[in-house]
């Protein structure tokens, strides 16, 4: 035992020097994540506000100024000019600079005085679906507001009781991130999809180049054994992913401010057993790969798409088609977006979310078995 | 420039690619799961949010309006009790993310004609979720008033406001619709950057480059050879994913191919000229591979490929601007979704044209230079 030790310490030691050697690879493996949670979570959000509005009032009454003035007060909508043509609109559509359009038709407040619907057209730009479809909720919720308000004000103008219609009043509250500060959704889930994203790719690599420099036999004839290889390769990634996990974490607290409310232990525990289980994800691909293009492309593919899309980070997965959320309970960063982001921001420990844990674990033994079993056939 | 010496280049290539028994399958795998990612998890709209109700009134009236919540399909109700209490371990425990909290009182409330408040409360752990489903449910609970008011026939004569909301070019409102088209660009981008710089750096790694150099072949015949088989297999691609994306997706086609094939073909000349420049700053695959990553993380997060220019803090909004991918996504989907042409599109087209010409010439002088060193 004393000697796998040993023999396992000195391909670590290998490892090392290897990494030691190309500081780019540091770079690539130390700083790149910092500047990558940097970059998405300053420019990532989804937050849609101020959305290029422009209004146009062909009625021109008081009425009609009262009611565009409506979206000027509004967050969600920017107005960014006032036009007298419709032909202005279409251009302005056309050319995106704006996203929607009020369009108050002529006879708006006669038709109010008359006691009738005044008509009003809001057109929202379609091509980007994600500020279009909120576009369309807010100004429909604008709308059914100020045909209240105008209703009322009708009634009361009558000498009629508008108490008389029962309403119902909505408090939207929002839990654990009430300023819905993006960078605290985005930040635990970032930690998970970067580390994921670098184990991944740097180990599966790992197998492969040695074939390929011929440094491969060298090592099989040495007494060392396949799992002693195999540990000993790991054992460095290991450890830079840890580093990672705790300069992350450090840049999240200080300079992001993103609370740390729940359990620490709870966080390491899963952090152990997601970064066991991506690195088996590499291991296999390496066990299987037939070059280093092949490793790493299968490597760029597997930790972009189905490790970062079906993660849950920033995609919600409630609306996808059955098969794929199947799918996303077979990668691990599914699970620890999901730690992350309780731990953090809703202060869960391990008696709330010992199943994503429990499976994180599962999913660290069993691939890690599959792994060296390929691993060391391919070793062979 | 030899015609038949540039053939039997290109015709290398191919058989290198072939050689490796994963590479070329891997190559077609990766738009597959790329339009299966792009199509079905980012084009997914949010719907069935797990929600809970709190029904504390337990009346026919707060029945309808939780029923009001379920038809619209956007929440998907998952338990109801009547105890306040229970909202927050549902919530801890990511089982819900809505609460719909309906006092007592509602039904004799709203009978009597008053106000009655009724408390949404949304899990803004997840951002998106969270504005999507605050908006939807305020649009609910409005309709379900108007329709309340309109039913007991108190005023039906009021006055109102009748607004039309009218959705142009994407009225079904797919976000599918806008994510296809930009996948062709990221594609391109993929194949033709990251599989090149690799080609590229291998045989500088098995020295067979200077090889190829000892014989008559000239600089440019060889980058010939190399960027040709990719630029084909990138238009296969490119066609592929159209293909799919408008027979399967059904994503409905309003441009013109000829502007798209224009964009593209300027829009190459970007991707192969940073492919160039990553090869020669690479003593190795795996350093390209980093350069790669280096290059393509930002540009996925800031072209508006996937994260929305709109939604970016204005300080970040000018970087944009420097991201060549950013002009390819707007030449695709407006000439997909809005058929623009050139007349609109122009400004974007000149950007391409400078950065491609910047770039590929920039790639070009360096590698001749390097090659000769």
């Amino acid at each position: 035992m004393r000697a796998a030790v040993r023999r396992v310490g000195a391909i670590a030691r290998k490892e090392f020097i290897h990494i030691r050697r190309d500081p780019r690879m540091l770079v690539t493996v130390l700083i790149m994540p910092v500047a990558q949670l940097l970059l998405f979570a300053y420019a990532i959000s989804f937050d849609v506000t101020d959305v290029p509005t422009l209004l146009l009032d062909a009625d021109k009454t008081q009425a009609s100024r009262e009611y565009l003035s409506a979206y000027e007060t509004s967050e969600f909508f920017d107005v960014v000019a006032w036009v007298d043509s419709p032909a202005d609109i279409d251009e302005a559509l056309d050319r995106s600079q704006s996203r929607i359009a009020v369009w108050v038709s002529p006879g708006f407040s006669e038709a109010l005085e008359r006691g009738e619907d005044g008509d009003v057209s809001v057109l929202i730009d379609g091509s980007e679906p994600n500020s279009a479809q909120l576009g369309q909720t807010y100004a429909i919720a604008l709308n059914q507001q100020l045909d209240r308000e105008v209703t009322i004000e009708w009634v009361r103008a009558r000498g009629l009781d508008p108490e008389s219609m029962g309403g119902i009043e909505t408090h939207i509250r929002t839990w654990y991130n009430p300023e819905r500060r993006s960078a605290d959704f985005l930040v635990p889930g970032l930690m998970v999809i970067i580390i994921m994203i670098v184990t991944i790719q740097q180990t599966a690599v790992t197998l492969v180049r040695e074939k390929e420099q011929g440094t491969f036999e060298q090592v099989v004839v040495s007494p060392i054994l396949r799992w002693e290889l195999m540990v000993g390769k790991v054992l460095p990634w290991m450890g830079l992913a840890f580093v990672d996990v705790i300069a992350i974490t450090l840049v999240a607290i200080t300079l992001f401010r993103i609370p740390l409310r729940g359990d620490v232990f709870t966080l390491a525990t899963a952090s152990v057993f997601f970064v066991l289980s991506c690195l088996s994800i590499g291991l296999t691909i390496s066990s299987r790969a037939s070059s280093v293009e092949v490793a790493n492309l299968t490597g760029i593919m597997i930790g972009f798409l189905p490790g970062f899309m079906l993660s849950g980070f920033a995609f919600p997965l409630n609306g996808i088609p059955p098969f794929l959320r199947y799918l996303s309970y077979a990668f691990p960063g599914r699970y620890m977006v999901t730690v992350a982001r309780s731990v953090f921001l809703k202060g869960a420990g391990m008696s709330v979310l010992w199943p994503q844990v429990g499976a994180l674990a599962l999913y660290a033994v069993v691939g890690l078995a599959l792994a060296s079993v390929m691993y060391a056939r391919r070793a062979r | 420039m030899k015609w038949a010496r540039m053939r039997l280049l290109v015709w290398k290539e191919f058989l290198q690619l072939r050689r490796d028994p994963m590479l070329l399958p891997l190559v077609f795998i990766q738009p597959v799961l790329m339009l299966l990612m792009f199509g079905y998890v980012v084009g997914s709209d949010v719907t069935n949010i797990p929600t809970a109700v709190i029904d504390q009134d337990r009346s026919s009236t707060s029945r309808e309006f939780v029923r009001a919540f379920e038809n619209t399909g956007y929440f998907e109700i998952v338990t109801v009790t009547s105890d306040e209490s229970a909202v927050r371990p549902l919530m801890d425990g990511n089982s819900v993310q809505v609460a719909i909290l309906v006092p007592t009182g509602l039904q004799a409330g709203l009978e009597r004609g008053e106000q009655v408040p009724v408390q949404i409360i949304v899990d803004g752990v997840d951002s998106k979720t969270a504005s999507v489903a605050s908006g939807y449910a305020s649009r609910v609970i409005g309709e379900f008033t108007r329709r309340r008011i309109e039913r007991t026939g108190l005023m039906p004569e009021a006055a109102g406001i009748d607004a039309r909301v009218r959705v142009l070019f994407n009225p079904s409102l797919r976000s599918v619709n806008a994510m296809i088209p930009s996948l062709v660009a990221y594609i391109l981008m993929l194949s033709s950057m990251a599989l090149m710089a690799q080609a590229v750096v291998r045989e500088r790694e098995r020295g067979t480059l200077e090889q190829m150099f000892v014989t008559p072949i000239t600089r440019g015949e060889y980058l010939f050879g190399k960027l040709t088989p990719y630029i084909m297999l990138a238009i296969v691609q490119i066609a592929a994913v159209m293909a799919v994306g408008v027979l399967w997706f059904r994503v409905p086609f309003n441009g013109n191919v000829f502007v798209i094939g224009g964009g593209m073909l300027l829009f190459m000349g970007t991707t192969l000229g940073l492919g160039l420049i990553i090869s020669m700053f690479s003593r190795n695959r795996q350093q390209a591979q980093q350069l790669t990553m280096f290059v393509l993380i930002p540009t996925i997060v800031l072209s508006g490929f996937i994260f929305p220019i709109e939604s970016m803090p204005p300080a970040i909004v000018p970087v944009t601007y420097l991201i060549p991918l950013r002009y390819a996504v707007i030449v695709l989907r407006s000439n997909f979704m809005k058929g623009s042409g050139l007349e609109a599109l122009w400004p974007e087209f000149v950007a391409m044209a400078v950065f491609g010409i910047a770039i590929f010439g920039f790639a070009v002088s360096r590698f001749q230079k390097r090659l000769s060193d």
